[in-house]
């Protein structure tokens, strides 16, 4: 009883602060936007505020919204669907990983928004390019994690399920797979929040809807406010997505990795 | 049995090391009818002429040890790090495949490992992504025993856990991580327990009380026991005999009988027997640490 009372009371602070903090930086804001007096060159939070309202009701900030969910999800599980498969097979087989490392670690230093020509020459704009590049941004962080939740299999593991009667296809299932788990599991976390990253990027150049696209004609007719509020919900959806990811890593995925 | 002659005769029963699989089987021969005596002089374990050469490092880990462990023994292979008594064990499970020699599991030559022999390791072995009664029900499961959880929780109450069975193993203290371990490698009811410095990690305290409920989980189960400790104390507490091992290369240099009465109690380290056999196995284990620094 105790224990639950001091963690509402733990959460209840934290939550204190963290609005306490997102008041005194908006209070700020205000401030230096009353100062500075150009709505161009930064919009009051009130401004930001209606312009929000504004987009919201003639329905064009879901429909980006929605544009570029899609977008992340789809480069985020063709990236994981890719990823995972092949960091564990390479974990696990070591002329594969001979011949495949070496390409891997000459791709990974090559950012994604470098693939943008190629991707708009092969696929065009719209869609295809966007999926493209946010599944190349979130593909090596799945993947090196992923890699090493693989090559982290411990002796002791697999030598008690062999002598308690675990064949290879048990060991795979009960041993191999739990024991990457965690591991593949930041990877997702991290590859999420570069496929947020990308698919602003991508949609910058290469699309022609969704919050980069939004952000990006914003810019050019100088709706400052518009370019804020894409800004924003980028940052918040973020946040939510990859705090929901957190939640059900550590209550269903890996619950053996966080007792308490 | 014949091993366990009278609990005060010690010099009798020291016997030499490396006894051949046939001076056993006569040792053996002396009590019962033949038939009887037959079957006894099967050994559960029969080691012959193990050599383990790891060529990666050019290390000769284990050299031409022979060994017999009749059923329901408890031996102890004692000895220094680096004698090669955790490579023995890793053999004798199946995990290490010697270079030269066989490993005969009842009669049998041993290839991979066997759920006979159940295996509890010095630490970091339960599956942490399972609780402390899938760890235990983990065997059973896999053997397609009836009712393994049944079977897991029966364990767990063996080992004074029945009330953490829900319990990651990360949230369980190191001897309760162990109890748990040696309750897995019994649930398949093996009738070989191989044990690798399970007390290792432990400090003084859990060890003892450890050393004390291993014995009488053993009773209950009598399993043949090897286990494998560098401590001289725990080995000549537990074990019926108890085989020290020198190194580079690892051979048996010594074994012997260690007839206390059972069930032992802890008051038996203060008995002059047991502190004179004491210090005989630590002066064989320094002559030989000796050798191998020069």
């Amino acid at each position: 009883m105790k224990g639950i009372l001091r963690r509402y009371a733990s959460t209840g602070s934290a939550l204190l602060l963290g609005t306490a903090g997102l008041a005194i930086f908006t209070g700020l804001w205000a401030l230096a936007a009353a100062k500075l007096n150009n709505e161009v060159l930064l919009p009051s939070p009130l401004a930001v505020l209606s312009t929000y309202a504004e987009l919201l009701t003639d329905g064009s900030l879901l429909g980006d919204v929605r544009a570029s969910i899609f977008r992340v999800f789809a480069g985020f599980f063709i990236a994981s669907g890719i990823a995972v498969p092949l960091a564990l097979i390479l974990a696990y087989s070591r002329v594969l990983r001979g011949l495949v490392m070496p390409l891997i670690a000459l791709i990974r230093p090559i950012p994604p928004i470098a693939w943008i020509p190629l991707a708009i020459l092969w696929m065009g704009l719209g869609d295809p390019p966007s999926y493209f590049i946010t599944s190349i941004a979130a593909f090596f962080p799945i993947f090196l994690n992923a890699f090493a939740g693989g090559t982290s299999l411990q002796h002791e593991h697999v030598n008690a399920a062999r002598s308690l009667g675990a064949g290879p296809g048990a060991l795979l299932v009960t041993v191999m797979l739990p024991s990457a788990l965690p591991m593949i599991v930041t990877g997702l976390r991290i590859g999420l929040g570069q496929a947020w990253m990308a698919v602003v990027t991508a949609e910058l150049i290469a699309a022609q809807s969704g919050l980069g696209y939004m952000i990006q004609i914003s810019r050019l007719s100088l709706e400052t406010p518009r370019v804020l509020v894409g800004m924003t919900v980028i940052g918040l959806l973020g946040a939510v997505m990859i705090g929901a990811l957190g939640v059900l890593e550590r209550r269903v995925i890996v619950p053996w990795n966080h007792p308490h | 049995m014949a091993r366990r002659t009278s609990p005060n005769d010690f010099r009798a029963t020291r016997l030499p090391a490396a006894t051949p699989p046939a001076a056993r089987v006569a040792h053996l021969h002396v009590v019962g009818s033949d038939d009887a005596a037959t079957i006894e002089a099967t050994p559960r374990l029969h080691l012959d002429n193990v050599t383990v050469r790891f060529n990666a490092r050019a290390i000769t880990a284990v050299e031409d040890v022979s060994l017999s462990i009749g059923p329901g023994d408890f031996v102890a292979l004692l000895g220094p790090s680096g004698c090669g008594k955790s490579t023995l064990l890793n053999v004798m499970a199946g995990f290490c495949p010697p270079t030269r020699g066989t490993v005969y599991l009842d009669g049998e030559p041993l290839s991979a490992p066997s759920a006979k022999c159940g295996v509890v390791f010095q630490k970091h072995s339960l599956f942490p992504w399972m609780t402390a009664l899938d760890n235990v029900a983990f065997g059973p499961r896999r053997l397609g025993m009836p009712d393994p959880r049944r079977i897991a929780q029966e364990l767990l109450n063996t080992v004074g856990l029945g009330a953490v069975a829900n319990a990651w193993p990360s949230s369980l203290s190191g001897g309760m991580q162990q109890r748990v371990g040696i309750a897995r490698a019994l649930a398949t009811r093996p009738p070989v327990l191989l044990m690798d410095e399970p007390f290792g990690a432990l400090d003084a305290q859990t060890r003892s009380l450890m050393q004390e409920e291993l014995l009488s989980i053993w009773d209950r189960f009598r399993p043949t026991v090897v286990f494998v400790t560098h401590d001289i104390e725990e080995a000549i507490f537990l074990a019926d005999r108890v085989v020290v091992m020198q190194a580079f290369p690892g051979r048996i240099a010594q074994e012997f009988a260690i007839p206390f009465p059972r069930p032992r109690a802890t008051d038996i380290m203060d008995d002059a027997k047991f502190i004179e056999r004491r210090r005989e196995i630590a002066d064989i284990i320094r002559t030989e640490a000796r050798k191998s620094f020069r």
